[in-house]
């Protein structure tokens, strides 16, 4: 019963980093999603061009091999940073694509006719986007973004081979020391139980934002 | 028409008016006058243009070339290179402000109440407080007849609700000219009604309109001047009881035998 425990409160620990990882990702990614999707859909050319590429590059190679170029790869260019740093690096640019390709598809559904009644009104582009397009976009992308959500708290796992010791690592090097499995079980647990919760939150804001239905 | 130097009587002045998309050519010169409480109607078979030249004349379209005057200010004109030019930003959103549009599709914040859609521009945009612009939007639904349902949302209301919402949330904004992009197209007959009485109420109280419409009795019965378009053209226009009593143009006689049967 002891050692359940400490195996209990050592994965406890190593969460505390994954935990991390994933808040900061979230609270990054998210605006920065954003503010790609506005970029991507400017009139702009090059700039929606570059937003492409860049959208291309996050989206279709691992993000695995975006964690290791950022870990790796840069330092040998004299870029260095520390691990954690590294780690929301790639996680925040990985998952900002993502979002920004949600939220893009989210803007463009909104029919134009919202934003001509806006401009009749004599309001401002800011004040449309503002107050008539991010409300009902966000309705939108609530099913969206929470699924990329939950997957973001599973990615955390990779941090695995940057040798920090989150969630999983910890469970393994339990798992390698005892010859026993528990440790796994208990991991698994943890993950079922974040997302279990990330889907009760994204439920009650769909609800919330479901108050009208269009 | 004649070609009066007396702006203060016209309320709305275009004078032709092109506009193409692509090699499309839309409008092939339109030129028209709306005094003050005047009610226009303009009428013609789909793909006459009339939708959009009602979008030009609030710069929902960009014209290519003529010239728009609004209350004796120059929203667009005929620039040096017969290219039309705009007045510059603050100016035209100032010109732009005097006139509301109400829209075929209605067009209501699906994530705003009735009653917050009535506020939502003159809170933004005129820059006034909730307890200045609440007893008026009341007051305007009350006018429609939807005082009940100011705390519903649009998807709640009836399409003829959703449209008579759309005419107060445009009169929140004190216009001092209503356009109209056939706003029964999307209505059932008996929601037709309900909003068609909305409109006159609005005529009869010298409200200076704009209505690119298919409802020819309410046309006839409640506009001072029609015009009638085919092909980006005006072909004729007049009195109602002129235009549909003895209309000159063939095309006339023949558009307005369909609409009537």
């Amino acid at each position: 019963m002891d050692k359940l425990m400490e195996t209990v409160l050592s994965i406890l620990a190593g969460s505390k980093i994954t935990l991390e990882i994933f808040f900061l990702t979230l609270a990054m990614s998210l605006p920065l999603g954003f503010f790609v999707a506005l970029l991507r859909l400017s009139s702009i050319r090059p700039l929606a061009i570059l937003m492409d590429v860049y959208i291309w590059i996050m989206r279709g190679s691992p993000l695995m091999l975006q964690l290791l170029f950022v870990y790796f790869a840069l330092p040998m260019v004299g870029v260095r940073f520390s691990d954690i740093a590294a780690a929301l690096l790639a996680f925040t640019l990985n998952y900002a694509a993502y979002f920004a390709e949600i939220f893009r598809a989210g803007i463009q559904s909104i029919p134009r006719g919202q934003y001509e009644a806006a401009k009749t009104l004599g309001m401002t582009y800011a004040q449309t986007m503002k107050r008539i397009i991010l409300p009902q976009m966000i309705h939108r992308t609530l099913p969206p973004i929470s699924n990329e959500t939950i997957n973001l708290v599973k990615d955390t796992s990779l941090i695995y081979i940057l040798a920090m010791n989150d969630l999983l690592r910890v469970a393994r090097t339990i798992v390698q020391r005892d010859f026993d499995m528990t440790a796994f079980f208990i991991a698994g647990l943890f993950y079922l139980v974040m997302t279990a919760v990330l889907t009760a939150i994204f439920k009650r804001m769909e609800a919330h934002y479901g108050k009208y239905d269009e | 028409m004649e070609n009066t130097t007396n702006n203060s009587e016209y309320m709305l002045r275009a004078r032709n008016i092109y506009k193409s998309f692509q090699d499309n050519e839309v409008l092939k010169g339109i030129s028209l006058d709306v005094r003050r409480g005047e009610v226009l109607s303009i009428i013609g078979p789909s793909g006459s243009g009339k939708s959009t030249l009602l979008r030009c004349l609030n710069r929902l379209e960009t014209i290519d070339k003529g010239s728009i005057e609004v209350e004796g200010k120059l929203l667009v004109k005929n620039g040096l290179k017969g290219v039309a030019e705009y007045a510059p930003k603050q100016e035209a959103r100032n010109i732009l402000a005097r006139m509301g549009m109400v829209f075929q599709q209605f067009n209501l914040f699906p994530h705003m109440t009735v009653l917050e859609n009535l506020m939502e521009a003159p809170i933004q945009v005129k820059k006034q407080t909730r307890e200045e612009i609440q007893p008026v939007a009341e007051a305007l639904l009350q006018k429609v007849g939807l005082y009940e349902k100011r705390d519903a949302y649009p998807s709640r209301l009836s399409g003829g609700q959703q449209q008579r919402v759309a005419i107060a949330r445009a009169l929140a904004m004190k216009p001092d000219i209503m356009l109209f992009d056939e706003p029964t197209s999307a209505l059932d007959p008996e929601l037709t009604v309900e909003v068609l009485k909305t409109m006159r109420e609005l005529a009869a109280e010298r409200m200076t309109m704009v209505v690119v419409t298919h409802e020819m009795t309410f046309a006839r019965d409640v506009s001072n001047h029609v015009i009638f378009m085919a092909d980006g053209l005006i072909i004729e226009q007049g009195r109602p009881a002129e235009l549909f009593g003895c209309p000159r143009e063939e095309r006339t006689r023949l558009f307005l035998g369909n609409m009537l049967h």
